[in-house]
């Protein structure tokens, strides 16, 4: 079993490589636009990696992951605005409305098949935002929560520091990313893998259908919510925009982008498509074409680059990585099988 | 409750009922043909409601066709015998200050939508009919090219509300002291007009009968000769048909923006799971029900927890019959 030993060893080699790199990076990088930006990315990829939880594992047509984002942001910055709680605990607060809300959407979906689940998810999205909406005296109405707090410990302010968001964001995606890669390597990650793939049989051998679906709703909703915390005092505002066809169609790029079912091609498409579609939204040339619009052209891109890829990679870039590997390797090991595509 | 308030809520229910309708048939019977769902239907209102206000107000074509209709003026003297023929065209275009009305803004608005109703069908769906997963699938092309049509909508014409001329100008009219707009009024009437020649066209054209001969199985309707390829685009071209319609009396009805249509096709979306996807008898009960609750609740509680309520039907109706009150039993 040598392969065994030396996939454990590269790894793990990949892996402290990884934070080494990524605790150089706010030490090298000293734009603060890009710093901004891999920020945000790395938001962008908690929720999209956990998205990949429902909609690639599970193969639920979960369309209101993005609600649970919102909630997280809307819970912590009320909180924090209106009551004066401190953002550090306003964001498990965010983690602990998100999880409930799973529930809630849980509840009625797990009974419902194919296109009635996405049906359903999705107006339960837009019920959160028109109830948001609907309450302009708490939640700021259509132009958004403003005045939410940034984080701060004792006299230390985060948004003075290059380090501390960056840090802070990228401990979260680590936890985040740990735990999804735990949960779908695990028993319940095959369950949930045997129950997309051949239901009837799965429910058979005594798989709890019901169960492990509310199960992938609820541990698919922590880290988006309490990303959505971190995004609000991140950003100083919360935003109605979260539930939009805009950013919804951006992030389900990233996890079709990224590859369904994978995990780490959300992570990585994640971080690298915010770059990329923020930098098309700043740079000179696509001023010079578009005009004064170019926010609204960057989303024509992506909603291109879903239907493209759709069309010409489903499996995504993960998918494209790990069949090349394979290729270069030679051997059809089971360290593939094994990680669940 | 008094009178008025019940005129007031019928009167509602009845236009919230008539959009639900005209939106959700469109869904439903693309449901029911192609085995797809569309989430871009709500962005064909928009684009419906734009295209009307394009060529009916003078913001619109009018105003970008003015500098042409000087310069044509301007130049025809020095053109020769062609003068005599550019003169009139260029103070006619001149004339046109106010746009072109609703008589031509309808009619664009209907051939505009058809049209994008048919790219859409080629680009986002035709690619994927029969591969595994295709209704995932393609749900989520769809919400790709609904974001791109609002985001285009955004760049062509700008973030700024617009809003379409009435079609019937004049007082509300009076039923019970409780005031009625015309433009409710015709849109009360004018919707199951609508729907009853959808339900001609399908009943008694040919077209119509192949459409739903598709819809019962498509492998017999290839085998009795009809060309299944072509009924899918032609049933995504009469849904979006039936959107724009739906757009050009929303536009009448509030302010037009690039970001409508998303809560319509939220309501139409619990029309249809409601009614049972792919029954047309179905969505129009329910959506003539969904609107009645709607502006019942809107009255009795509250405006903002309308949409609560109406949720909490839906999932009341999904725990006992999951396919929807007229759903059959094929998902």
């Amino acid at each position: 079993m040598t392969w065994m030993d030396e996939g454990f060893k590269i790894r793990h080699l990949v892996w402290a490589l990884g934070i080494v790199i990524f605790l150089a990076i706010p030490h090298l990088v000293t734009d603060k636009l890009l710093m901004h930006l891999a920020i945000l990315g790395m938001l962008y990829a908690i929720v999209a990696s956990n998205w990949d939880l429902t909609l690639g594992y599970a193969g639920v047509f979960n369309f209101a992951h993005l609600a649970f984002f919102g909630i997280g942001a809307y819970t912590s910055g009320i909180l924090a605005v209106k009551a004066g709680v401190s953002p550090w605990l306003g964001i498990p607060a965010g983690g602990v409305t998100a999880a409930l809300a799973s529930i809630l959407v849980s509840i009625p979906a797990i009974r419902l098949r194919g296109i009635y689940v996405a049906l359903l998810t999705f107006a339960c999205s837009q019920l959160v935002l028109l109830l948001l909406l609907s309450q302009p005296l708490i939640t700021g109405g259509q132009q958004g929560l403003t005045g939410v707090p940034q984080l701060q410990i004792g006299d230390f302010r985060f948004r003075e520091s290059r380090f501390a968001h960056f840090y802070l964001v990228g401990f979260l995606l680590l936890c985040s990313t740990i735990f999804l890669r735990r949960l779908v390597t695990s028993d319940f990650g095959l369950s949930l893998i045997a129950l997309r793939d051949f239901e009837e049989y799965a429910v058979a051998r005594g798989i709890p259908l019901a169960r492990q679906r509310l199960l992938a709703f609820l541990l698919s909703s922590i880290f988006p919510g309490l990303a959505g915390g971190v995004y609000a005092h991140f950003l100083i505002v919360a935003s109605p925009d979260i539930f939009g066809f805009s950013l919804t169609t951006l992030l389900l790029s990233m996890v079709l982008v990224g590859g369904v079912a994978t995990i780490y091609g959300p992570v990585i498409v994640g971080v690298v498509m915010t770059y990329v579609s923020e930098l098309m939204a700043s740079s000179a040339w696509m001023s010079e074409v578009f005009g004064i619009s170019r926010g609204p052209v960057r989303f024509m891109f992506v909603a291109v680059l879903i239907v493209l890829t759709m069309r010409f990679f489903p499996e995504g870039v993960w998918g494209l990585i790990k069949r090349f590997s394979a290729r270069a390797r030679g051997t059809s090991n089971e360290q593939q099988s094994q990680s669940g595509s | 409750m008094t009178l008025e308030a019940l005129v007031a809520i019928i009167a509602g229910g009845l236009v919230s009922g008539s959009l639900y309708a005209l939106m959700a048939s469109g869904l439903s019977l693309v449901w029911g043909t192609v085995r797809m769902f569309n989430f871009a239907h709500g962005a064909l209102v928009m684009v419906g409601a734009y295209s009307a206000w394009y060529v009916s107000n003078r913001g619109g074509i009018a105003k970008a066709l003015q500098p042409i209709g000087k310069s044509i003026v301007a130049n025809s003297e020095e053109a020769g015998a062609l003068g005599g023929l550019l003169l009139p065209l260029g103070e006619w275009i001149l004339s046109i200050k106010g746009g072109f009305g609703l008589v031509l803004g309808v009619p664009f608005a209907i051939l505009c939508c058809g049209l994008v109703g048919y790219i859409m069908y080629v680009l986002l769906v035709k690619p994927f009919v029969g591969k595994p997963g295709a209704d995932l699938i393609v749900i989520i092309t769809t919400i790709a090219g609904a974001s791109f049509m609002q985001n285009g909508v955004q760049v062509i014409f700008g973030p700024r509300y617009k809003q379409l001329d009435r079609i019937l100008k004049g007082p509300p009219l009076q039923i019970l002291e409780t005031a009625i707009g015309l433009q409710e009024v015709l849109i009360i009437i004018l919707t199951p007009l609508t729907l009853f020649l959808l339900h001609l066209f399908l009943k008694h054209s040919k077209l119509g009968l192949a459409i739903r001969a598709v819809a019962q199985n498509d492998d017999f309707a290839h085998l009795v000769g009809i060309n299944v390829s072509q009924i899918y685009p032609l049933t995504f071209v009469v849904s979006s048909i039936l959107a724009g319609l739906c757009g050009v009396m929303l536009g009448g009805l509030f302010f037009i923006l690039p970001t409508m249509g998303a809560q319509e096709l939220l309501f139409a979306f619990v029309v249809v799971v409601f009614g049972g996807l792919g029954s047309l008898p179905g969505t129009i009960v329910g959506a003539y029900v969904i609107g009645f609750i709607r502006e019942s609740s809107a009255y009795i509680i509250d405006l903002y927890w309308a949409p609560v309520v109406l949720f909490a039907t839906l999932i009341i109706v999904l725990i006992f019959r999951p396919r929807g009150l007229m759903g059959g039993e094929d998902s």
